[in-house]
């Protein structure tokens, strides 16, 4: 590994994310939080000007990167990002655990927050965390792909270490057209939702916050009490259909745009993920009962709540840490499968459950017919072993993952629901989960070791697991020198 | 179809047959008699084969402009391509296109360029008129006889509406009961003709029948279906799923296991030998099995329990193996089996050891050209029983004074199998009676399909 092409790179991306700031800082600025702009002003300047040393420190150089690199530069970019994210929450007040963790959640669209008190920031602090949602939920890097000319070389080897996804699906062959094409159709859809939330009555300045965090599948909302602060049924509709598109596969929304009918009818990851919602939103309506209102009304909640978790958006429309445990155990399930490749969503995916499905599937068939040749197949085509086994080992080191950061949080004091389900939530960028930390309340009050932990689950989650273990490997280590 | 109309009325044919192996040999000899035929082949041995013959044989290269020339493709009518090499067959026509002949039929061993259906710009570019794959058309030959379960062949008319098929009558079955005129055979199907032993006859009200002679019987699908029980009264009844195992996933195979893959009444298995053959087919399969290994293992087939299958399909393409393979299923207990046979001597053979339909994918194409050619002439709808027995198909005059089959005098070879009037289809008895402009479907044998056809002509 050659650490000046990798800083280098960083450090282009840092100093456009700079840029960023420019956002919260109007906000700030317009709701006369001079001090809060302040903040803002001061993060953004700094990011830039790091990046900056960052670039004249180190030689571009090469015009090959190697896959180890790509690695690298995704893994530390996010970290970087990340802590450049956090400086403001610092200078607001918040220590820098809690900033880091509150960050971190926001870039990987998580949607947990350590946030005790809403009414102690600002909106700029707000718009800031809605942002940096927006910004990672298409991918930080897939979006300097898009604009930075520099990045298109190695910007391929980028793009799918951001987003690895079982296989690599381009929509045109050059990779920076593809992810400006993603780029626009988020964008689009954000804007339609911005209108749609504010036509049924919400704020302009909260209909754009959670717009933004809608289609990243993040689920920060300016709202203290989430979307059920709101108490607008209409608005959980739109939410409702925009989480559903935020989780499936963006290039079928191209695809959808550029006029090809029917992409959404034919591919089996979507038609699995609908069914999904269709039969966990059954049978949660069933499981509440008729106690809790009328079935239109069941209805309502369980789909919001169903797509928000299975989206790993994370929303909440009513407390459903109040739920009976046969209702969130249908949620937890959810928090497994995650919403589609190639979407805003985070978790294992649908496409890789759907696979691991049918390969088990098999086996039980192979066992009954040795010698049968029986490939798995998805949409009507065969799956190679290579891809299929990236899947077996993804999941495997995903449940690894897991079960470490579970066992760290229970270690350090907190209750098994709440370990269990705040590992899961965060490594899999859900948000909320259950016990202490419920949809209604806040991780602020784990251990700050917890917390560190988490903050990796979510870094570790959103990269897919694989792109930063790698990086833990000696020999990547003992091949990295300083020159190019 | 095109063929049939432009030869409707002619007397003879001029053909060039290219290529003068088993395919060359074998249309030669069905088309000699009636047709002026050239055969070109380039090996000198061959031609002693076809001394026997009344044809006109010349040595030469089938690609050869000049060769061609000699065998008058100016004045030829039709060029059949059939050497074991599909470029060679491409090119002879392609060059006899050029030299105005406009008819030619290819004979091709795979489906690379030229495909039976879809993209026909190819085709015109060789100026191939017609594609003829042996493997496919065997391939369908096999789908349409596991479609109509019980039945050892069938033949499909007037477009699904009326099926001939052939039973192999088993013990105990009601039908050995008393002589034909007795028996309870249901209203819309006909038995037409009775093998017992090697003699094959038109059945007539006294005719028994015994267990073990094969029986043609025509009808309508419905009235074919009561008819099945009455044939193996111990078969179970048809409602539920066939299973299909087919042996060897080679073009035969692999066509056939995508033709029932398709129709939900099919469970389909299929052995192949080789692995990467066998994931070629499973990738392509939708809901068949795909077994790797060998089908003449009988560990392996009981263990995948192949007694359990209702039809195997044997089709390597090694007669020993496919008759191993058979014959062990029979062991088994396989209800129906079909094999495929390469040479044409072991047809006989392959029948009299219990299988109950050999074929031989050459033989099905050369059948389905020689009656493309033949058809056209006569009317001819099917051969069957190796040519001992034909359908033909008769437009009764427009001045026929209507009468009852009964009071009709047909020669005794024959039997009207069905009356087609209009859109009606009727599977006739004594009392039917057939009118001016009603289609017949005549069955006859070979020998007195002439007499028939005259009958039917001149009478009033």
């Amino acid at each position: 590994m050659r650490l000046p092409i990798v800083l280098h790179l960083i450090g282009i991306i840092l100093r456009l994310f700079g840029l960023m700031f420019l956002g919260p800082f109007a906000v700030a600025w317009y709701h006369a939080e001079l001090r809060d702009a302040l903040a803002f002003g001061i993060s953004g300047l700094a990011a830039a000007v790091l990046g900056h040393i960052m670039i004249r420190s180190s030689a571009g150089g090469g015009d090959d990167l190697r896959r180890v690199e790509g690695l690298a530069v995704v893994a530390a970019t996010w970290l970087l990002v990340a802590h450049a994210a956090a400086a403001p929450y610092v200078l607001v007040g918040m220590s820098p655990v809690d900033a880091l963790f509150e960050s971190m959640s926001g870039l990987t669209t998580t949607g947990a927050t350590v946030i005790r008190d809403f009414s102690q920031f600002g909106r700029g602090v707000f718009f800031w965390r809605s942002m940096t949602q927006w910004l990672g939920g298409m991918g930080v890097i897939a979006l300097f792909v898009a604009v930075l000319p520099r990045l298109s070389i190695g910007g391929r080897q980028l793009f799918f270490a951001e987003a690895p996804g079982p296989t690599d699906e381009k929509l045109t062959p050059q990779i920076r057209k593809t992810a400006a094409a993603l780029w626009a159709v988020y964008a689009a859809l954000t804007a339609a939702e911005i209108v749609a939330l504010a036509l049924v009555g919400m704020p302009l300045f909260d209909a754009t916050c959670n717009a933004f965090t809608t289609l990243a599948a993040g689920g920060f909302s300016p709202h203290p009490l989430s979307i059920m602060g709101y108490g607008n049924p209409a608005a959980e509709w739109i939410i409702t259909f925009f989480m559903l598109a935020a989780g499936a596969n963006f290039a079928l929304h191209y695809r959808l745009f550029r006029g090809e009918g029917r992409v959404f009818v034919r591919d089996e990851e979507f038609r699995a993920y609908l069914g999904i919602v269709i039969v966990s939103t059954a049978l949660l309506v069933w499981l509440l009962g008729s106690g809790s209102g009328a079935l239109w009304d069941r209805v309502r909640v369980a789909v919001f709540q169903v797509t928000s978790i299975l989206t790993t958006t994370g929303y909440a429309s009513v407390d459903f840490q109040l739920w009976s445990d046969q209702a969130k155990m249908v949620l937890f399930i959810l928090m497994f499968i995650g919403g589609c490749a190639g979407s805003a969503s985070g978790g294992p995916k649908v496409v890789r459950q759907v696979l691991i499905a049918r390969y088990t599937l098999l086996e039980l068939r192979r066992t009954i017919h040795p010698r049968g040749v029986l490939p798995v197949k998805l949409g009507g085509r065969v799956v190679p072993d290579d891809v299929m086994r990236g899947v077996l080992v993804f999941f495997l080191f995903y449940l690894l993952v897991f079960a470490v950061c579970a066992f760290v949080v229970v270690a350090l004091g907190a209750d098994l629901v709440t370990g269990i389900t705040a590992a899961i939530a965060t490594l899999g960028n859900t948000g909320p989960g259950f016990g202490a930390v419920g949809p209604m309340s806040h991780f602020g009050d784990l251990h700050p070791v917890s917390k560190i932990v988490l903050t990796a689950a979510m870094w570790i989650g959103r990269l897919e697991v694989l792109t930063v273990l790698a990086l833990l490997r000696p020999e990547v280590w003992r091949t990295t020198r300083w020159s190019s | 179809m095109a063929l049939r109309r432009r030869f409707g009325d002619a007397t003879g044919v001029r053909i060039i047959i290219t290529g003068g192996g088993e395919v060359g040999y074998a249309l030669a000899r069905a088309l000699a008699t009636d047709h002026e035929i050239f055969v070109i082949d380039h090996s000198p041995e061959v031609a002693d084969r076809f001394a026997a013959l009344d044809i006109g044989f010349i040595h030469g290269s089938a690609t050869s402009a000049d060769v061609l020339r000699r065998a008058h493709v100016d004045r030829a009518d039709l060029l059949i391509a059939c050497t074991g090499l599909d470029e060679v067959n491409f090119v002879s026509c392609a060059i006899a296109h050029r030299s105005g002949l406009p008819r030619t039929i290819c004979f091709v061993s795979r489906d690379d360029f030229l495909r039976e259906e879809g993209d026909d710009s190819m085709r015109a570019h060789f100026g191939i008129e017609r594609v003829v794959w042996p493997e496919a058309q065997l391939a369908e030959d096999i789908e349409r006889i596991i479609a109509a379960p019980g039945a050892i062949d069938a033949e499909v008319f007037s477009g699904g509406r009326i099926r001939l098929l052939e039973y192999r009558l088993q013990s105990g079955s009601p039908l050995t009961a008393g002589p034909l005129a007795a028996l309870n055979v249901p209203r819309r199907a006909l038995i037409v003709a009775v093998k017992h032993r090697e003699a094959f006859q038109i059945p007539r009200g006294d005719t028994r029948l015994a267990a073990g002679d094969k029986i043609v019987v025509m009808g309508t699908p419905d009235a074919l279906r009561a008819l099945q029980p009455l044939i193996d009264p111990s078969a179970a009844p048809a409602a539920r799923r066939q299973v299909v195992t087919i042996i060897g996933g080679g073009d035969v195979g692999f066509r056939l296991a995508q033709r029932l893959d398709s129709s939900s009444d099919c469970d389909v298995r299929i052995f192949e030998k080789e692995r990467r053959r066998g994931e070629l087919l499973a990738a392509t399969l939708r809901r068949a099995l795909v077994l790797h290994g060998d089908g003449t293992d009988l560990e392996l087939l009981e263990g995948e329990e192949i007694g359990r299958s209702d039809v195997l399909v044997s089709v390597i393409d090694n007669d020993e193996r496919n008759l191993l393979a058979s014959l062990l299923a029979r062991q088994l207990g396989v209800r129906k089996i079909i094999t495929r046979v390469s040479r044409p001597a072991n047809l006989r053979l392959f029948e009299r050891v219990g299988i109950d339909v050999a074929l031989s994918a050459r033989g099905a194409a050369v059948a389905s050209v020689v009656h493309q050619i033949q058809g056209g002439r006569a009317n001819l709808l099917a051969v069957l029983e190796e040519g001992q027995a034909t359908i033909v198909e008769l437009v009764v005059p427009p001045g026929y004074r209507p009468r009852s089959l009964q009071e009709l005098d047909a020669p005794p070879q024959s039997i009207v199998g069905a009356i087609l009037r209009g859109d009606e289809v009727i599977i006739p008895r004594g009392a039917d009676q057939i009118r001016p402009l009603d289609r017949l479907l005549v069955f006859a044998t070979s020998d007195s399909v002439a007499r028939i056809r005259d009958f039917f002509a001149t009478a009033h």
